[in-house]
């Protein structure tokens, strides 16, 4: 057999362990160690077979035979981790917080949808309770489903979740590790600042209204009232978080869920504010002096459910943050 | 060792190598370990590992030599054992035990000696401790050197261990 015959065989064992492999560890450049420190081996190993000392074409089939199946070697990288109910203890944690955030993505959704089509008033109460019930199950036990699967084969291939992170990430981590460094911040204190400074600014301003209120109708002032409150009171927690800085997690968590309760609780005035486009000032007198046409109510409609919807989702950003900071509790 | 035989019954053969492989799974790795720790210094790689491994073992421990890599490169997670690849010539990778994997291959020979001990009867065959090289922790099977005769605690569970020394005359009394 000819060298080029013998590497060649050599070759296509290790390009069948490399496609064997499990995508974390192709991922990293490692696995070309791994495939060079096999190389090695199955040549060592073909000379010691081989009566001459040199390789021989039947002394490097014998050496790969002694290597096991790729297949085999895979299995024995994916042997990772340590088995508990199917997922592995270490993604365990992931698993649980993966969970956590879609269960209240979907139980913050189906109630907006709830306090939504309340305000509507499409629906009798009875409806949307079952509605919601039903929508609540099926989205949990669908996502429950959809997600345990994952990390089932996640486990069974070995991953950790650190070959879950980006490599720029793994790589701030090690530094920060390395140096002995706190973890990262997790707020900019001057930006919190600023931004409750602002919003509480404004909020003074929807609350003392000091601008001529003969333009706008009484309950779009009055609203603007409820509106100033919350913003005042949201100004000032962003504030206090400003000031806390990047310290004492727990307490950036209980504020993370008074922020959330603020948010839900602008929710149904901006429904009023969307079910009521004729106090709107667009569409008041003294700002138009014509009947509005029913196509410039539906585009402000529009409009306004794009707002709540945004409201909803920043209270998903709220969650998500809730369950970051348990990490930087830890550490 | 089984699935070399030919011409086997193969439920009976396929039964025996699942339970065989169980068996190896854990002691191949405290032999590997045994091996790499005798080149402390020096540090072993992977071919040398598989090498001794049939060697000493008198080719009764067979695992599949690919498989060894997977098992050093958890071994080395775990920070039982630290690699070094060779940065001319052939760039082989050696491994050495750490400190922190000496501690665990102690405690975790000391504990197969023991379990073996145990065990032996129900096997009817006698295996020697060599309790005169050795003690082994009461309270955890820690494996000690007793040649380190400043040695009072066991390293791993923190147990006395004056006293059972006193007893082997190695201590005044």
């Amino acid at each position: 057999m000819s060298e080029t015959s013998m590497q060649n065989s050599v070759k296509e064992f290790l390009k069948d362990v490399k496609k064997a492999l499990p995508d974390w560890l192709k991922d990293k450049k490692e696995h070309k160690g791994i495939l060079a420190d096999l190389e090695e081996h199955i040549w060592e190993k073909a000379r010691e077979l081989s009566e001459t000392g040199q390789p021989t074409e039947e002394s490097v089939r014998k050496a790969i035979d002694h290597m096991g199946t790729p297949q085999s070697i895979a299995k024995e990288y994916k042997r990772r981790g340590t088995p508990k109910v199917y997922i592995t203890a270490e993604m365990w944690p992931l698993y649980i917080k993966v969970l956590t955030v879609v269960f209240a993505v979907i139980i913050v959704l189906n109630a907006v949808g709830l306090v939504f089509n309340v305000l509507s008033g499409t629906v009798d109460l009875g409806q949307l309770i079952e509605g919601l019930a039903n929508g609540i199950q099926l989205g949990l036990l669908f996502s429950f489903v959809i997600i345990s699967i994952i990390f089932v084969v996640l486990s069974m291939e070995g991953y950790f979740p650190e070959d879950l992170k980006s490599k720029k990430k793994l790589k701030e981590e090690k530094k920060r590790i390395a140096a002995g460094k706190p973890p990262k911040v997790f707020i900019k204190p001057v930006g919190e600042i600023i931004g409750g400074g602002i919003g509480l600014i404004v909020g003074i301003v929807f609350l003392v209204q000091p601008f001529p209120t003969y333009m706008f109708v009484a309950d779009f002032l009055l609203l603007l009232r409820f509106f100033g409150i919350l913003m005042i009171i949201g100004g000032l927690v962003d504030i206090t978080r400003g000031v806390i800085g990047n310290r004492n997690p727990g307490t950036h968590q209980v504020i993370h869920v008074f922020k959330i309760l603020l948010k839900i609780a602008a929710i149904p005035f901006l429904v009023v504010l969307m079910n009521r486009p004729e106090i709107f000032p667009w569409f008041s007198t003294p700002w138009v002096f014509v009947g509005i046409p029913a196509e410039f109510y539906d585009a402000y409609r529009i409009g306004m459910i794009v707002l709540i919807v945004i409201v909803a989702l920043t209270t998903i950003d709220d969650i998500y943050k809730i369950i970051k900071l348990e990490s930087y509790k830890l550490k | 060792m089984i699935k070399k035989v030919k011409g086997m019954d193969s439920e009976f053969q396929e039964y025996a190598s699942k339970v065989e492989s169980e068996i190896n799974r854990g002691i191949s790795t405290l032999c590997i370990l045994s091996i790499i720790s005798q080149y402390a210094e020096d540090g072993i790689y992977g071919y040398q590992i598989s090498k001794d491994l049939h060697e000493l073992t008198n080719e009764m421990l067979i695992i599949e030599e690919g498989t060894l890599y997977p098992i050093l490169r958890k071994l080395e997670d775990d920070n039982i054992i630290k690699s070094e690849r060779e940065k001319a010539g052939r760039k082989r990778k050696f491994y050495y035990i750490t400190e922190h994997g000496e501690k665990v291959y102690n405690y975790l020979s000391g504990f197969y000696s023991k379990l073996t001990e145990a065990i032996a009867p129900l096997f009817d065959v006698i295996v020697d401790l060599k309790q005169s090289k050795y003690l082994y922790c009461p309270a955890c099977a820690n494996k000690i050197d007793i040649t380190n005769l400043d040695a009072k605690f066991c390293d791993v569970c923190g147990h006395y261990i004056e006293k059972d020394l006193k007893e082997r005359g190695l201590r005044n009394e």
